[in-house]
């Protein structure tokens, strides 16, 4: 299955490029092609994966060269995938929740006109995320990096429409390209440095490389970092993902939760060689990722978008991933494994925020929700179990993932002195605030009092809520499912930690610097903490359906810490002004130049015609005085 | 070249050789025959006669020249010779410039007899009546016809052959005024606008003596110097000179001279500062006489031109060369700036050809400032490439007329806005015209761009590397001027394109209310309209005349002109696209 | 028998043979002239795919299918023409684009609206529109096979007279006379000074009847002065045809009042003649001068990429913004051009074959778009919206032109930008990571439009407008599917241009 793991890719590319050209002819069936496709993929995935677990540990590494690529001058690269631990875990995560929620989306968008469309969007971005993983160089990597970039354009944009729609894709897509060019520099410089841009010349090099190039290193790896940033929505470039949340609720399930948006964490994972040979990149990563941690646990603290709370839950969560794969090799394999957890309860609670929205008529607004728990059973229990999940209650699977990289933060593998410290209390906290903010939507939205009422006659919103259909609620079951258990599954003898290795190396953990017991008791009491003020404030009290006016916090939080704002003062505006002024400068100063001087010659022209004026005398001493000079000049000379 | 020259000069002149006065006899025959022809020949039948003679004494001319030229300097030829002493010489230059000289007048002279359908020629009835008058109008109506204008002609091609063969300065000067003072009347004879016609002859007339004087006196000059008038004479005591360092007073004597006549030539070259009377002349002459003198005058001088550089200012003592050589490039660069730069702003269109026809002069300056053995070639194919381009673009102006609203024929539409879409109306005409226009240009693929690319190389062979002669200045920076000039005229010629092909006739424009500018021009913002062209006084390169009560088309004609018109088309695009055996020719007859 | 035959000579005779035709056919009868110049343009790309196949890949680094004969030997002037594999490239991307730009034309100068008498006109105006594209086809090709300077330099200049009547008398808008003229002068006057270089160039080789050949000039040039200034000469006639910054003021106004399929040309075929012209003249005949000037070129380049950029942000006029998207693109090409190493130049050869096809389509589409606007002939990108919902398929085409402008993956203009910017930032850091900026532009400046143009609420009176026909499909068909193939094969295309750009860094670095 190996060999034709290109099947993977090609056979979602191929179905979304049917449903493309083949148009409205395809309406009646092109969504069931779509999840055909995606299902087919995830088989071909699950033969894969059982191959390589044939395999012994250290032949887990295998690269598929497909055909010669490129080939200008010193420049060679080939197309080829590389089958490892790391590739197929994402590609067991990118076709198993796609497939669940191409499901989910039969449903979900079956009043659309254009579903079709819809799926071939799906389909390519499915495809776009396995080329991302699965490519065996940097060059192809940027293929898919770029190709789920599209694809999210696409769907945030699905509704473009709305011109606001059209705007948050168009933000999303510009940031990721100023994410980009860290990338290509990153590339420019690899190359530059290995002479490749392929995995298996780059990778194993980098040690080798690494004593003459310390610069060269960090540079790579801070360029890497640029790019996961865009990608994964990391601070300073975080700002899209909210107005992300533009696009129907499926796709920030499976590309704005689940898998792009972790494709950054990949990146530095995947780069994990280079990294471990540039300390103070990695130290940036780690910084990078804290920062980002609270930022979004805070910002999550404020929002009454629903769907916004989760965005910034999964940039906060990213969060986590980064800070783990900035600790260094110790942290690499907690990073994925997180990030394969909150894949799931993620997207579980993305659904279930959609069968909400499903059932209270596309409403957004927790302030309009309330005491939903009777009305959608299903969507409760299995958000719950997201909910728990995501609080890293045991046994859930939150919980092994998270709790694993607060530990690996406080260790000291990666730095001694303040970095332990600093991450590790950040990572403490950042669990505290998750579980008030995740309850505080748990809790607005399903529990309390009913902010919306059945009846006509009552002043509150008009909602009549109600169960989403089957195709919906079997994903969300599923998903529960995995949220549920998965963590423990794996975690069990360190199961997943061993299944990556070949990919991260092996690592024996140094002591924290705080007892691991402490650590669990001082986390699981900060969660307790977290939902007990949040019950307080928004599940046993009624919640005000206009938003308090807040504290400064409050409101900073509610205008996602003036990050719009700041972007528009310092690059918007500026640009806008610069280009204004170019546009001005172009037509009056270059073209000017010339044109101003077709003019003065003109204008010579025009002067020296009135010596021409039709008068022999003038002429006549005109020739005089020519002669004259004439004379002058050559005596001049004479002498 | 000058050590030739000396070799010459010790070889002893016999008596006077015929077999080489041929071509000039049969021309200076033809028109003492074409005056007797005048006296006696019955009026009907007087211009059939004329023509013949006319062209026929020319063509005759020509053959035997080229006959002469391969007897004498083909394979096993007798090399040069002083016809007639030392006052004539029959070299390679001379032929050349002679042979170059012939094939344009013939052309001219084609475009000369052509008259309309309505039978009327270019040429004023009778000469003699005051404008306006009574008796003017009473020979107009009688239907007189004038070709007196058929032996002038002749004895003023006459001159321009014995101009630049000439090996004394005498000679020199009788050639000159030979060549002038039929020109001078000719001016005066164009049929419509007399009064204009008139005052340009008149204006001419009073230049051209003063040039004359010039020239004179530059001759005394030089006879004072080396106590002889031929060139060979000069020649020798300049050299002379030249080996043993002269003295100054004798140095002065050469500069002051030889540029005193050169004066004289350049003004029949419409060299600046000598070019004032050009435009005028030109404008007010009868059209064929126009194109007659921008080709044939300019050739002849630019042959004498040659002759002066030669015989006297190379072998000038250094710093006298040195002097005239900077005179020269005074005049080269100032010929240029005004031929081109003042020739943007013209509006008429015989006025715009004579500035171009003053840049030309410019740049074959340029090209004889090269000073090595390919000067000669390229100078006397851009003589030939220019002279049949401009005889056929005053043709294409002849054609050209304002019609009155009854159809009867009027003068000549020289108002560039009036050849606006002319493009539509007679796409044959304004073709050969814009193929003229471009090859004035020196766009590729046009003889213009061969002549230009010769004659500016031999130039720069002589300004880089190992061919720099320390005792000339390096011609490369004229180029380089040359160069500039050549994209500025470039404006002009394009603007006339545009006119005849993108813009719709100024009627037109009146009924559909486009009434705008006609010139595009470099000088406006690229947003706002063609009404937004006007802005400043600058960029008022050309205007349409909106009261259009006559309006403007290519008139039917007996068919010569038209004849001249293609076939000078033909030759333009010919001699871009495959110049080699007109360059053979040259070469074999210069010796490269 | 195929590689005996004379294939360049006969791919530059076809068209003109077409041209003539189509002058001949009588004015009544024009409505027959789309046919015929299809026709033409069709066997000509039947002899292109069989000089193809004359051609010898894997020695795609050497002139092939060389002919040669005395011209103008008295100046040295030889009829010499040759290709490799570049070259064969560009031809073919030339004689890709013109049937489908003839075929585009269909419909245009009036042909679509006008009826009974002024159909005839306009049918008229349109056969001689066509003459003229397909004497152009003679020059393009000819300019590319040239292996004699003054035989390049003649056509070079030959060739505007041609697009100068395609503006003139063709093109749109009151200013078009304007434009033409400026594109005119612009070129002339860096023709003039080509030529001056030109002929110093002559008198630096070996001279003779064959001293304007190439190959006898590549490595005659030993004065060291001298070479500098020639350089400078040739440069500067090709920056402005590129068009680089600061004399690519005449692209804009140019572009915007031609018609869509000689922007096409002119933009996707002629002005390639530029970089062309840096790489088959300035490369082997200077090379010292070339690693001289290298270094204010690059920065240069990267002006133009990030200025070129800014400014098609800022266009209200679509044709004007895809001019301007150019001049960004061009700076791609001259950098990568002047890394002067053989993947840098293999990456600018490549993009000069892309952008050929990207731009070609964007003006294209572009044109599409504006028969639909209110006037039938609108370019402002205000006066649309919404389209994506009225003309979807136009929309996705546009939209795929778009992302091959700002070079996505998976299209062919990807690969040859990431190579030029690998390059690049291989060879001069700071310049290729301001280059690099450049796709943060070009992603601002095309979905911007985008934005404008397809979403949003429709436009009330463009919402019954037709979405692209048949003969429409036909015209971006061939575009959109080389651009997908190269952007997944690329190989297909560095397999011509690989060697020669090898060959051409040897001969620098051999100098130096």
């Amino acid at each position: 299955m190996i060999n034709a793991s290109w099947l993977l890719i090609a056979i979602p590319l191929v179905s979304s490029a049917i449903l493309l050209l083949a148009g409205k002819r395809s309406n009646s069936w092109g969504h069931w092609l779509g999840v055909l496709a995606s299902t087919a993929s995830f088989v071909v995935g699950v033969g894969a994966l059982f191959e390589l677990l044939g395999k012994d540990a250290s032949e887990r590494v295998v690269d598929v060269h497909l055909f010669d690529w490129i080939n200008a001058g010193s420049l060679h690269v080939g197309a080829g995938l590389r089958i490892d631990p790391l590739s197929l875990t994402f590609v067991m995560l990118v076709t198993f929740v796609g497939t669940l929620i191409h499901v989910y989306s039969v449903a979900y968008m079956e009043h659309d006109t254009d579903r079709r469309r819809f799926f071939a969007y799906l389909n390519l971005f499915v495809a776009s995320m396995l080329i991302l993983v699965l490519a065996n160089s940097y060059l192809l990597l940027f293929v898919g990096w770029e190709g789920v970039g599209l694809a999210s354009y696409l769907l945030i944009g699905f509704w473009n429409h709305n011109p606001n729609y059209a705007t948050a894709a168009k933000k999303a897509f510009v940031m990721n390209r100023v994410a980009d060019v860290g990338m290509i520099v990153a590339l420019g410089s690899i190359f530059a440095t290995f002479g490749s841009l392929e995995f298996a010349q780059v990778l194993p090099n980098a040690e080798g490389l690494a004593a003459g190039n310390q610069g060269m290193m960090n540079l790579i790896g801070i360029m890497l970092l640029v790019a996961a940033c865009g990608k994964s929505a990391q601070f300073p470039l975080q700002a899209w993902l909210g107005d992300a949340m533009a696009g129907p609720t499926p796709v920030s399930a499976l590309i704005h939760a689940a898998t792009m948006v972790t494709a950054g964490v990949y990146l530095i994972v995947r780069s994990g060689a280079i990294f471990t040979q540039a300390p103070n990149a990695l130290l940036v990563v780690a910084i990078i990722g804290a920062i980002t941690l609270l930022f979004g646990a805070i910002v999550g603290c404020a929002k009454d978008d629903i769907k916004k709370t989760l965005a910034a839950s999964t940039m906060s969560q990213i969060g986590y991933m980064m800070l783990a794969a900035g600790l260094g090799p110790i942290g690499y394999a907690f990073a994925i494994f997180h990030l394969l957890t909150h894949g799931f309860f993620k997207a579980g609670m993305f659904l279930g925020a959609g069968s909400v929205m499903h059932g209270m008529s596309d409403d957004v607004n927790m302030r309009n929700f309330g005491a939903l728990s009777k009305f959608m059973k299903i969507t409760w229990i299995t958000f719950g179990l997201g909910w728990l999940a995501i609080l890293g209650v045991p046994p859930f699977s939150g919980f092994w993932s998270k709790d694993k990289i607060i530990e690996s933060a406080f260790a000291t593998n990666h730095g001694e002195g303040w970095q332990p410290w600093v991450f590790g209390l950040v990572a403490l906290i950042g669990a505290g605030i998750t579980a008030f903010y995740m309850s505080r939507l748990f809790f607005m939205t399903f529990h309390g009092k009913a902010r919306w009422s059945s009846e006509e006659s009552s002043e509150l919103v008009h909602r009549h809520p109600h169960e989403s259909p089957a195709l919906m609620t079997w994903p969300m079951i599923i998903l529960a499912v995995g949220s549920a258990f998965l963590g423990l599954v794996l975690s069990l003898g360190d199961r997943f930690v061993t299944w990556l290795e070949p990919v991260t190396g092996h690592v024996d953990e140094h002591e924290p610097v705080i007892a691991v017991p402490v650590l669990m008791i001082v986390t699981l009491v900060l969660v307790v903490l977290g939902v007990f003020l949040a019950w307080r404030q928004y599940g046993a009290a009624t919640v005000p359906t206009t938003p308090p006016h807040g504290s400064v916090l409050t409101r900073a939080a509610r205008a996602d810490l003036y990050q719009d704002s700041v972007n528009e003062a310092v690059f918007m505006r500026p640009g806008q002004y610069a280009t204004r002024t170019l546009v001005f400068g172009d037509k009056k100063l270059v073209d000017g130049a010339f044109t101003g001087l077709a003019a003065l010659i003109g204008t010579i022209g025009i002067g020296l015609k009135k010596l021409h004026n039709g008068y022999i005398r003038t002429y006549a001493a005109m020739m005089l005085a020519g002669l004259i000079i004439v004379l002058i000049v050559a005596y001049v000379i004479w002498n | 070249m000058s050590a030739q020259i000396l070799a010459e000069a010790s070889f002893q002149a016999p008596s006077i050789q015929w077999s080489f006065l041929v071509p000039l006899l049969i021309i200076a025959g033809a028109g003492v025959l074409s005056v007797l022809v005048e006296a006696f020949a019955r009026q009907e039948v007087r211009r059939p006669i004329q023509i013949v003679l006319v062209l026929g004494a020319q063509i005759i001319a020509f053959l035997d020249l080229l006959w002469l030229a391969v007897d004498t300097f083909g394979a096993g030829g007798k090399g040069p010779s002083l016809p007639v002493n030392q006052a004539l010489h029959f070299d390679q230059w001379a032929v050349g410039i002679q042979a170059v000289l012939l094939i344009c007048s013939i052309l001219a002279t084609l475009v000369m007899i052509d008259r309309t359908a309505a039978q009327q020629d270019p040429f004023v009835a009778t000469a003699a009546a005051v404008p306006g008058s009574d008796y003017e109008e009473l020979a107009r109506q009688r239907g007189l016809q004038q070709t007196e204008v058929f032996p002038l002609m002749l004895f003023s091609i006459t001159g321009m052959l014995i101009f630049p063969a000439a090996g004394d300065l005498v000679t020199m000067f009788v050639a000159l005024e030979v060549m002038s003072l039929p020109l001078y009347v000719l001016t005066a004879m164009a049929r419509r606008r007399r009064l204009l016609s008139q005052e340009a002859a008149f204006k001419y007339f009073v230049l051209g003596s003063f040039a004359s004087a010039l020239f004179l006196f530059g001759a005394a000059l030089l006879y004072g110097y080396s106590g002889s008038v031929t060139l060979y004479g000069i020649a020798q005591v300049a050299q002379g000179h030249a080996q043993s360092g002269a003295s100054p007073e004798f140095g002065l004597l050469i500069i002051l001279g030889s540029i005193l006549v050169l004066a004289g030539v350049f003004f029949k070259m419409g060299a600046a500062p000598f070019q004032a009377w050009t435009p005028d002349a030109y404008q007010g002459a009868p059209t064929p006489i126009s194109g007659f003198m921008a080709a044939c005058t300019k050739i002849a001088a630019v042959g004498v031109l040659l002759r002066i550089l030669n015989f006297v200012v190379l072998l000038a003592p250094e710093d006298a060369r040195k002097a005239l050589l900077g005179g020269i490039w005074v005049i080269a660069i100032l010929t240029m700036i005004v031929g081109t730069v003042v020739g943007l702003t013209q509006t008429d269109m015989k006025r715009m050809l004579a500035y171009s026809s003053i840049g030309h002069a410019g740049f074959i300056i340029v090209a004889i400032m090269g000073m090595n053995e390919d000067t000669l070639q390229a100078v006397v194919f851009y003589l030939l490439a220019y002279g049949v381009a401009t005889i056929g673009a005053f043709g294409v102006i002849t054609l050209v007329r304002e019609v009155s609203d009854r159809g009867e024929v009027l003068g000549e539409a020289t108002h560039i806005g009036q050849w606006a879409g002319l493009g539509k109306r007679s796409p044959l005409i304004a073709g050969a015209f814009s193929v003229f226009l471009l090859s004035f240009a020196g766009l590729p693929l046009t003889a213009g761009f061969i002549a230009k690319y010769t004659a500016f190389s031999s130039v720069i062979k002589s300004g880089v590397g190992a061919n720099v002669d320390p005792s000339l200045f390096n011609p490369v920076p004229l180029v380089i001027v040359a160069i500039a000039a050549s994209a500025i005229s470039l404006f002009y010629y394009i603007r006339v394109i545009v006119l005849m092909f993108f813009v719709a006739p100024a009627e037109e424009r009146e009924a559909t209310g486009e009434l705008t500018q006609a010139g595009p021009n470099v000088a406006d913002p690229a947003e706002d309209g063609d009404d937004g062209v006007l802005k400043t006084e600058a960029v008022r390169t050309s205007v349409v005349l909106l009261e259009s009560t006559p309006h403007v088309e290519v008139v039917k004609s007996q068919g010569p002109t038209l004849a001249v018109i293609i076939l000078a088309g033909v030759f333009v695009l010919a001699a871009g696209l495959f110049p080699t055996p007109i360059l053979d020719v040259l070469g074999s007859l210069f010796g490269v | 028998m195929l590689d005996s035959m004379p294939w360049l000579t006969i791919l530059a005779v076809v068209p003109l043979i077409g041209a003539i035709i189509l002058w001949c056919i009588p004015a009544a009868k024009s409505a027959v002239a789309p046919k015929a110049a299809l026709g033409v343009s069709l066997v000509e790309f039947v002899l292109l795919i069989l000089t193809f196949c004359a051609f010898d890949r894997s020695d795609a680094g050497s002139f092939q299918l060389s002919e040669q004969v005395n011209w103008i030997p008295q100046i040295g002037a030889s009829y010499a023409v040759a290709v490799n594999g570049v070259s064969l490239l560009l031809i073919a991307l030339a004689l890709l684009l013109v049937p489908l730009v003839i075929l585009a034309a269909w419909k245009e100068q009036g042909v679509g609206s006008a009826e009974g008498e002024q159909a005839v006109v306009a049918a008229n105006r349109l056969r001689h529109y066509l003459a003229l594209v397909l004497v152009l086809t003679t020059f393009m090709v000819l300019i590319f096979a040239a292996r004699d300077v003054f035989l390049f330099y003649v056509v070079f200049e030959a060739m505007l007279v041609p697009v100068y009547f395609m503006i003139g008398s063709f093109g749109n808008g009151a200013r078009r006379r304007y434009a033409a003229i400026k594109f005119l002068l612009y070129s002339l006057v860096g023709g003039l000074i080509m030529l001056l270089a030109v002929i110093g160039v002559y008198f630096q080789g070996p001279q003779g009847e064959h001293g304007f050949l190439i190959d006898n000039l590549a490595g005659a040039i030993n004065n060291p002065g001298l070479e500098k200034w020639l350089f400078v000469g040739f440069f500067i006639a090709f920056a402005i045809k590129a068009p680089m910054f600061p004399v690519h003021t005449w692209l804009p106004d140019t572009a915007q009042h031609a018609p869509a399929g000689t922007s096409v040309l002119l933009v996707g075929v002629l002005d390639k003649i530029g970089t062309y012209g840096m790489l088959v003249l300035c490369l082997p005949l200077f090379p010292n001068a070339t690693v001289w000037a290298a270094p204010v070129i690059i920065v240069l380049a990267v002006i133009s990429i990030i200025y070129g950029g800014l400014l098609a942000i800022g266009q209200r006029d679509l044709m004007r913004m895809i001019a301007y998207t150019s001049v960004s693109h061009f700076g791609f090409i001259v950098l990568g051009i002047f890394t002067l190493s053989a993947q840098g130049l293999a990456g600018a050869s490549f993009y000069m074959v892309n952008h050929g096809l990207s731009t070609g389509l964007l003006f294209l589409v572009a044109g599409f778009l504006f028969l639909r606007s209110r006037d039938g002939k609108s370019q402002m990108i205000a006066d649309f919206g919404g389209m994506q919902r009225v003309t979807p398929v136009l929309a996705g085409v546009f939209f795929v032109a778009g992302l091959s402008a700002l070079s996505m993956p998976g299209l062919s203009t990807f690969i040859s930008e990431i190579t030029v910017l690998i390059t690049a930032i291989d060879v001069h850091p700071w310049a290729g990571a301001f280059a690099a900026t450049g796709v943060i532009l070009a992603a601002l400046y095309i979905l911007i439009t985008y934005q404008k143009i397809f979403t949003g609420p429709k436009v009330e009176e463009l919402s019954d407008k037709p979405d692209l026909g048949a003969r429409e499909k036909w015209v971006v068909a061939p575009l959109l599917i080389l651009l997908l193939v190269l952007g997944f094969v690329p190989n297909l295309a560095l397999k011509y241009l690989d060697a020669p750009s090898a060959t051409s860094v040897s001969v620098v670095e051999g100098a130096n």
